[in-house]
């Protein structure tokens, strides 16, 4: 029995974000935006999503008057990757098995 | 990049190994600092021993532009931290060791300008003094020791990996631990011998033994779960 991938990691944009603040203490969003080419808005809603499950943390402040957004992994967000490529790695397995 | 695309588990493996060697490989050092504290302790050094070796005076102490190279270190560090968009574990580590060796450097500094005064009064109040004896004339002048407190330099080295590993691992009681122990070192430089033994043994208490409880604890506990 294979333990069901994480909708919420098994995507494209989460999952490269994910992959960056896992390597990482945290990271600004203009970082992650340029580290995986995607558009700010596209960006945006998959942070939120990030957010509300509680796998990133969001700190918005001003430097030098311009807002600046910070993402750090929290240890649910670890826990969470983790799982997932362990989960990876079990179907992984299995289809070199066959 | 899109987001709704199906990922094969090989793609989603491949896709994080992918992400996570990009966020490793933007780290860049920009080696201003290491540029600014080579320059300033190589003119220092060199300056004193040509002073020293070749009998002149320049009219100051050079290694005041030692501590004059703090100011452009604060407004490098000022910048770079600006500038900077992304924090890696292994610098946020470094910045804890950098600190502690900061810190160190003035403790030695201090260690350096206060001990003969310190260990002149000590030996004075129990009515001791040292002389220093010239074999040729046989005249004795008082000495002022430049040592006499090597239990305080202990205690600087008990407070460097204790103070990095705090802040490297973001544990309080080795925070704590680390900086109690620069105030013991402080306080060392004043006392007797016999109290700087004192301060060790607490020293080991705060820097060690209670933190070393603390992960102990927590280690237990997630050794039950």
């Amino acid at each position: 029995m294979f333990t069901e991938l994480d909708p919420i990691l098994h995507s494209q944009l989460r999952l490269a974000v994910m992959s960056l603040l896992i390597a990482v203490k945290e990271a600004e969003f203009t970082f992650i935006r340029e580290k995986t080419n995607a558009s700010a808005g596209n960006l945006s809603v998959q942070v939120q999503k990030l957010k509300e499950v509680g796998y990133i943390e969001v700190a918005k402040q001003f430097k030098d008057n311009y807002p600046q957004t910070t993402c750090k992994i929290t240890p649910k967000g670890i826990d969470a990757f983790e799982a997932y490529v362990k989960a990876l790695q079990e179907y992984l397995h299995a289809g070199k098995g066959t | 990049m899109p987001d709704n695309k199906e990922l094969t588990e090989q793609e989603s493996l491949q896709l994080i190994t992918e992400m996570i060697q990009k966020a490793k490989s933007s780290f860049h050092e920009s080696g201003t600092s290491a540029i600014l504290w080579g320059t300033v302790v190589a003119i220092a050094g060199l300056t004193n021993f040509a002073e020293r070796y070749w009998h002149f005076d320049i009219g100051f102490n050079i290694w005041f532009i030692v501590l004059a190279a703090f100011i452009p270190q604060m407004i490098i560090s000022i910048r770079e931290g600006k500038n900077r968009k992304v924090i890696s574990y292994e610098e946020s580590s470094m910045n804890g060791i950098w600190l502690v060796y900061g810190i160190s450097i003035f403790a030695l500094n201090f260690y350096m300008n206060v001990i003969p005064g310190a260990s002149d009064r000590l030996l004075a109040s129990e009515g001791q003094e040292l002389l220093l004896r010239d074999l040729k004339t046989g005249l004795s002048q008082h000495y002022v020791p430049s040592v006499m407190s090597a239990y305080s330099l202990l205690l600087l080295l008990y407070a460097m990996p204790t103070l990095a590993t705090g802040i490297a691992r973001k544990f309080k009681p080795m925070i704590f631990g680390g900086i109690l122990c620069y105030v013991f070192f402080i306080v060392s430089c004043f006392t007797s011998s016999t109290y700087d033994l004192l301060l060790n043994g607490i020293a080991g208490l705060t820097c060690w033994l209670i933190p070393g409880l603390f992960l102990r604890d927590r280690y237990l506990k997630g050794k039950h779960c």
